[in-house]
């Protein structure tokens, strides 16, 4: 073997001191947080406006405390779940469908092109009639509002699967099925995955605004009630818990991503 | 020998961009079962079309292409395709890749594990088996494609400029290693190149191309010794021949020069 036939090997990182470029987004989250702080501790805005960080942090403290933010927390999660998990049972096998049979695509496409703009929240009043304010209604909302993206980023990624590939696995002697399991699904996995990852954040927005109309709990219906109470101080804590929520849902998805993906590992590491 | 690959009177003709383009005029050309040969030619003269047809990838405009005297209809898995461009599932690793084939074939899996193993030792990555694609370079990844092409074990195997990428001293690896496998499996093989060394070190007969539209030009038997090790690459006999090839494609490559100027400056 000559030299160059090496296995490439990732350019080493520098360790021990951390990145000059964290170090200064650590800066100005601190120095955003104390501008907030003295602006409010000052009384330049109104608490009544502008609650300080410190009464953030004491309501927020409150309700770890007593466990309502995390059942808050945890059932706009499991909706988000729910109707996440559907979108994608149905979206991605539909959109692998039709970008490989041309009849399916002539069914499906104009359904999916009055579908597409209509936002999930135009459909709450009709979910409520039909389906009462109770979990299936949440459901249905994030399924509604997250399936047409899931389906186009699956149809995508699919259309884009090199037909080189596809040519090969048959010359090797494979069947359409298995062109289709071991060629064309790998090979749409990568763009279907970072449709589910847009489509994540869509489902957060969905749940949110669902609760926000009509519901007992969960993390939009915490903000919609302290609204009511003018409880601007518990508006954020319930902002401040979506972001860190949909921020480590983000987190546990790039994790679920490597690990369907163990051939991206090198482009990664 | 019986003719294995026949093209009779073949034209491909596609349209690109508006205007038609014939890639092969009316070739007609036998391939004997247990041959290896050669098709050497400057770019365009439509070698990769012909590789293209005999695999089925596509059909040509008007002429036949036989495979036992049937006309191939479809992908034809009996010509195995090693591709310029490796074509390797990069979500498999190499043994995979390798394995894929008899997988099709329907191998028992310790039997594929093993069939595997030797092939990915007769191309020497033994070692970079659980290595994915991505992780070799460009001469490894074109030796994992002919360790697949040969693990689905076809009966004729068409090579689009294989060793290309490959660095001069793998090259003459790979050469002498096809060489010992063609005389082994004794399979037929149809090998493009533009490297007159090459068509003449591993060819049994060369079948000189020429462009815009493709055609044969001559086809040349090669009478030299095997194997042609570097005595025989040394010798007069060896020059002649190369000599005698490179009066045939001179002026087509002087011709494809001056082509590629003037589309330059017409830009």
């Amino acid at each position: 073997m000559t030299v160059q036939e090496q296995v490439i090997s990732p350019a080493p990182r520098p360790i021990g001191w951390p990145d000059r470029s964290v170090v200064v987004s650590i800066g100005a989250v601190v120095a955003f947080v104390a501008l907030w702080a003295t602006v409010t501790g000052l009384e330049w805005i109104s608490p009544l406006f502008l609650p300080s960080p410190s009464a953030v942090a004491r309501a927020a403290g409150k309700l770890i405390v007593s466990g309502d933010l995390w059942r808050a927390v945890l059932a706009s999660s499991i909706r988000v779940f729910a109707g996440f998990l559907l979108a994608a049972v149905v979206a991605i096998p539909l959109g692998i469908s039709m970008a490989v049979f041309w009849s399916v695509r002539a069914v499906f496409s104009p359904f999916i092109s009055l579908l597409r703009p209509l936002p999930s929240i135009t459909w709450i009043p009709m979910t409520i009639l039909w389906l009462g304010i109770g979990e299936q209604q949440k459901i249905v909302i994030v399924f509604l509002g997250t399936w047409v993206y899931i389906l186009l980023a699956t149809f995508e990624a699919t259309r884009r699967v090199d037909p080189l590939l596809i040519r090969a696995a048959h010359n090797l002697g494979a069947n359409d099925l298995t062109v289709m399991r071991e060629v064309i699904f790998p090979g749409a996995l990568p763009g279907i995955l970072a449709g589910l990852k847009v489509s994540l954040a869509i489902a957060w927005s969905c749940v949110l605004s669902a609760e926000m109309i009509a519901a007992r709990n969960g993390l939009g219906a915490l903000i919609w009630e302290a609204k009511d109470w003018g409880d601007m101080t518990m508006v954020l804590v319930g902002m401040v818990s979506i972001s860190l929520t949909v921020l480590a849902a983000d987190a546990i998805a790039n994790r679920v991503e490597l690990l369907l993906q163990p051939w991206e590992r090198h482009r990664r590491r | 020998m019986p003719t294995i690959l026949s093209a009779q009177q073949v034209t491909k003709s596609y349209s690109s961009s508006g205007t038609d383009v014939v890639a092969v005029l009316n070739l007609s050309l036998d391939i004997e079962e247990g041959e290896l040969v050669c098709m050497l030619g400057a770019s365009g003269c439509g070698k990769s079309t012909m590789l293209n047809l005999f695999a089925g990838f596509t059909t040509p405009s008007s002429g036949r292409v036989l495979l036992r005297d049937r006309p191939i209809a479809g992908i034809e898995p009996r010509c195995g395709m090693v591709f310029q461009s490796y074509a390797l599932f990069p979500w498999k690793t190499v043994r995979q890749n390798v394995e894929f084939p008899l997988r099709m074939r329907g191998l028992a899996r310790s039997e594929r594990r093993a069939m595997a193993d030797f092939f990915i030792d007769l191309v020497q990555l033994d070692g970079f088996a659980d290595h994915y694609p991505a992780e070799l370079s460009g001469g490894m990844q074109q030796r994992v494609t002919l360790a697949r092409c040969l693990a689905a074990d076809p009966e004729v195997l068409l090579m689009d400029e294989p060793f290309a990428a490959l660095d001069a001293m793998t090259r003459q690896v790979m050469q002498d290693e096809l060489l010992r496998i063609q005389r082994q499996s004794g399979k037929t093989i149809v090998f493009i190149t533009h490297n007159i060394d090459e068509a003449i070190v591993l060819g049994h007969r060369i079948v000189v191309m020429s462009a815009r539209p493709g055609r044969i030009r001559r086809i040349i038997p090669n009478p030299l010794p095997q194997p042609r090790d570097i005595a025989v690459q040394t010798s007069t006999a060896f020059a002649d021949l190369k000599t005698e090839i490179w009066r045939e494609v001179e002026g087509e490559v002087a011709q494809h020069i001056v082509q590629s100027r003037l589309a330059g400056s017409a830009q």
